[in-house]
């Protein structure tokens, strides 16, 4: 992965941070929009160098058309999650099996390594402990598979579809 | 535990007494006698719909100005207390991958927020301080995932002190307009926005005062932060 040019991380994050001011003032009164630009124009240029490495990549359609379709599958995952977890509270024998095992993703990307650990943090009975190198240390409430790749296959494999094509 | 005794009794007396004194205002009732006054006019006569940032920052300017010292001597105080010739950051433990991507992630957008709040203190709740101590929040994140971060100290403090002076001048453009300081002068000489109560170039001079106000304390804040996290190192 190499670095994007200046003029690229500069455009990127002004998009990104006028997108976010739509949102905001959820209106486009031109003198809205005027001063969201000028705002925006600012904070990028403040800090366009920490926000992104990739630039305008980011933007690619086959990537944002992942990004999309990722939203309501994780949302589908997360839902299963909650009634997984209700379900186990509600059990009169807590049927549990708590234990930390540790999987191994193929994302080297760090944007997308913080995606994944939240994706885990959010679905079914997992928590992210800690993320080192492509290591990840998670706390699984009903350990089904203790071996690395196994592991990886229950927890890590169904978001690295998605998240490898959105963020590699 | 006798003087655990005698604190909790002198506490007691003195609820009492508090409660004595208020029990006497009723609740929920029409009491206002200036209060009034602001409500019916705040529109016409400094541009905002919001009318507590109208009263803070028009009808009493001055008390803003004196809380914008007091921040500053607040800042100067920590500074002064503060002072070594050497001083670095002593912190060992990075933080994980996770923590510091998205702090990165999140630092554009907080300051995004804060200039929003700032810019927007005469139509919705806010305005200066709370904007300036979000964009503060954000350097605090970064200062707080980064063993190593540190913000542009020159940068900083001459911004601190341009915008300090910008309220100063801004208030003495409206002694020379209309006589006394801080008259608003975009308002009621220049009429700037008279047509559109309600949009955002409106509010006579709230929202560059604001602006003024938000960076100062954003960059006061932020230097606290940078003066409280630092030690001394020896040679």
């Amino acid at each position: 992965m190499t670095e994007a040019s200046r003029v690229s991380k500069y455009l990127y994050t002004f998009i990104v941070l006028f997108v976010i001011w739509l949102f905001l003032t959820a209106s486009l009164d031109p003198q809205e929009l005027l001063i969201g630009a000028i705002f925006s124009a600012i904070v990028a240029l403040l800090t366009y160098d920490i926000f992104t490495t990739r630039g305008l990549a980011n933007l690619h359609p086959r990537r944002v058309a992942y990004f999309i379709a990722y939203i309501p599958y994780f949302l589908w995952a997360m839902i299963l999650a909650n009634l997984d977890v209700a379900y186990r509270v509600l059990h009169p024998k807590r049927p549990i099996n708590p234990g930390i095992v540790e999987c191994r993703t193929e994302l080297k990307n760090n944007v997308g390594k913080l995606a994944l650990a939240n994706s885990i943090t959010l679905t079914p009975g997992t928590i992210t402990l800690d993320v080192d190198g492509d290591k990840y240390f998670i706390h699984w409430i009903d350990v089904k598979d203790a071996s690395v790749e196994g592991a990886s296959e229950n927890i890590t494999k169904p978001f690295e579809k998605f998240l490898k094509v959105i963020f590699e | 535990m006798l003087k655990r005794a005698l604190a909790i009794v002198v506490i007691l007396i003195i609820g009492y007494w508090l409660a004595q004194g208020l029990s006497q205002v009723p609740f929920g009732q029409d009491k206002m006698l200036v209060g009034k006054y602001y409500l019916e006019h705040v529109k016409e006569q400094t541009g905002a719909v919001n009318a507590v940032t109208a009263v803070v920052v028009n009808y009493r300017g001055f008390d803003t100005l004196g809380e914008v010292t007091v921040l500053f001597i607040a800042s100067t105080g920590v500074g002064a207390l503060l002072w070594r010739k050497k001083r670095k950051r002593t912190a060992k433990t990075e933080g994980s991958v996770v923590l510091t991507t998205g702090s990165k992630l999140l630092f554009p957008f907080i300051m995004l927020f804060g200039m929003y709040i700032f810019i927007h203190g005469h139509l919705t709740p806010g305005g200066g301080f709370p904007g300036g101590a979000t964009i503060a929040t954000a350097f605090l994140l970064m200062y707080m995932a980064f063993t190593i971060y540190e913000i542009p100290h020159k940068g900083f403090e001459v911004t601190e002190g341009f915008a300090g002076m910008g309220y100063v001048v801004v208030g003495l453009i409206g002694l020379a307009i209309g006589g006394y300081f801080l008259f608003d002068w975009i308002w009621q000489t220049w009429h700037l926005g008279t047509s559109n109560i309600g949009r955002l170039f409106s509010g006579g001079f709230i929202p560059v005062i604001y602006t003024i106000i938000g960076i100062k304390v954003g960059t006061e804040l932020s230097g606290i932060i940078d003066n409280m996290l630092k030690e001394e190192v020896k040679e």
